[in-house]
């Protein structure tokens, strides 16, 4: 299943970016009803850690396709519009954890676990810190709304959701490789 | 199984409109609202009535909508508007730090502790959550039809007519075609969990525990979506996708219906800049008749 052509846009990125994006809008949706404290429009998406995920099984196209369509489906669905740098900030955090892909060879593993969680933050760390950054220019808030009341805890938020989840999820996913043989 | 959009044929004026059209239309309102950054009730209250007027001449029956509009209702009232109220957050910053005239303190507890503070309702915070309401309907409403009224098999059609490439447009097209059968999957697990005597309307514990208890509902609907994606996968190179470029069945043509539709999304696109932008019109404030209203 872990093609390690990391750049490699084919079938299985159309594929696997469509099934991460449309499973990013459903939990999405089934989760938006946690909106962060400080942070009216930022909501708690546990579903942040099946982003990281996709990005980390199948590279970084597929997690930017999965992010950013996904945050767009979920967003347009739920009435909220839609704001290009929070759905680019998804994307980005999606594709920096794809940059782990390569360096995965056993989904159980601790040290390849660490490894995808470790890009997982840092997807994270890049894509809210885009998406805040970004409105402090496009929404007029200053510094201190953008990285107190936006960055903070939508970075928090979503890094408790990855270190809890995505070990879960990557543990689950080195069983059915190993069913499926590939 | 795939499972499709509760997609029916109905003659009505918004069927018969070109899929683009509807698309197109559906971004001019949320770039007009979002871009600009609109929040002056006298733009949003008429959009809103235009966004319902095209929901109704969907003529989509109740009984297919209900879970969905209680869904929408749940999430846009109470969690939106009740966050709008409290905090006043999640818009312009102008709605915490105007001035504006005091209606009540809701005294707010953690619970078990004496740790509490008292939180000031606003005529500002209020008239916010009332605009933020009409504003997120005057989006929704527009997105909420297309499953019902746009032709499953015309998603790729369109974003590829509308300019995408050919494996964008497959992406777009199957990530539409997914959510639903993911959706249905996400119900039949957590059904399938509450068999087992998993309670999740009460999940105990700290966060992290709550988190991690919430693995029983996502890790089936992933691992399942990853073993349906080979089966796709090998259905599409079978079929050699992505060797050449496509040719698509379907084809669509403009009306004048889908002129004059279009027409009216750029004209209200670009009216909504240029308030905006040209003559500072469109920003959040409180309307005087309101602060009478509900101070005398």
């Amino acid at each position: 299943m872990n093609d390690k052509s990391t750049w490699e846009f084919g079938t299985r990125q159309v594929v696997y970016g469509a099934i991460g994006a449309a499973l990013y809008g459903v939990l999405s949706l089934a989760t938006n009803y946690f909106p962060l404290p400080a942070a009216g429009n930022v909501t708690f998406r546990p579903a942040v850690a099946v982003l990281i995920f996709f990005g980390a099984a199948y590279g970084p196209w597929v997690g930017l396709l999965a992010g950013f369509i996904g945050n767009t489906l979920g967003d347009a669905a739920m009435g909220w519009g839609f704001y290009w740098n929070w759905s680019l900030g998804n994307g980005l955090m999606g594709l920096v954890a794809g940059l782990a892909m390569p360096l995965i060879k056993d989904f159980k593993a601790r040290g390849d676990i660490i490894k995808a969680v470790g890009y997982g933050i840092l997807g994270i760390a890049v894509g809210m810190l885009f998406a805040s950054v970004t409105e402090k220019f496009i929404g007029g808030l200053d510094w201190n709304t953008a990285l107190v009341g936006y960055f903070t805890p939508a970075f928090l938020g979503n890094l408790v959701v990855t270190v809890i989840l995505l070990p879960i999820l990557m543990i689950a996913f080195a069983a059915v490789v190993a069913r499926r043989g590939r | 199984m795939l499972v499709t959009w509760k997609y029916r044929p109905r003659d009505t004026f918004i069927q018969r409109l070109d899929p683009r059209t509807r698309l197109i239309y559906m971004l001019c309102i949320i770039f007009a609202l979002t871009l600009p950054d609109i929040w002056d009730y006298r733009i949003i209250f008429p959009l809103f009535l235009i966004s319902l007027t095209l929901y109704l001449l969907a003529r989509i029956e109740w009984k297919d909508v209900k879970r969905v509009w209680l869904f929408v209702g749940v999430f846009v009232f109470f969690i939106v508007g009740l966050n709008g109220v409290l905090s006043g957050r999640g818009g312009p910053g102008s709605v915490t730090n105007m001035f504006s005239p005091t209606l009540f303190n809701l005294p707010l507890k953690i619970p078990f502790t004496d740790i509490g503070w008292d939180v000031p309702i606003t005529v500002a915070k209020l008239w916010f959550a009332i605009i933020q309401i009409a504003r997120m309907l005057t989006m929704a409403i527009l997105a909420l039809p297309i499953p019902y009224t746009m032709n499953p098999n015309i998603y790729g059609t369109a974003f590829k007519r509308m300019g995408a490439s050919d494996k964008i447009s497959f992406t777009m097209d199957l990530a539409f075609r997914f959510l639903p059968t993911f959706g249905r999957d996400f119900m039949i697990t957590v059904d399938a969990q509450r068999a087992r005597g998993y309670e999740v309307d009460r999940l105990k514990g700290g966060v992290t525990e709550r988190i991690r208890r919430l693995s029983p509902l996502i890790v089936p609907v992933v691992m399942q979506s990853t073993v349906t994606g080979e089966e796709v996968i090998d259905a599409m190179d079978l079929r050699a996708f992505g060797t050449a470029p496509r040719t698509w069945l379907k084809e669509l043509q403009y009306a004048p219906r889908d002129y004059a539709m279009i027409g009216l999304g750029v004209a209200i696109f670009i009216a909504c800049c240029v308030l905006k932008w040209g003559f500072g019109i469109g920003g959040f404030f409180v309307p005087d008749f309101f602060t009478n209203l509900l101070i005398g």
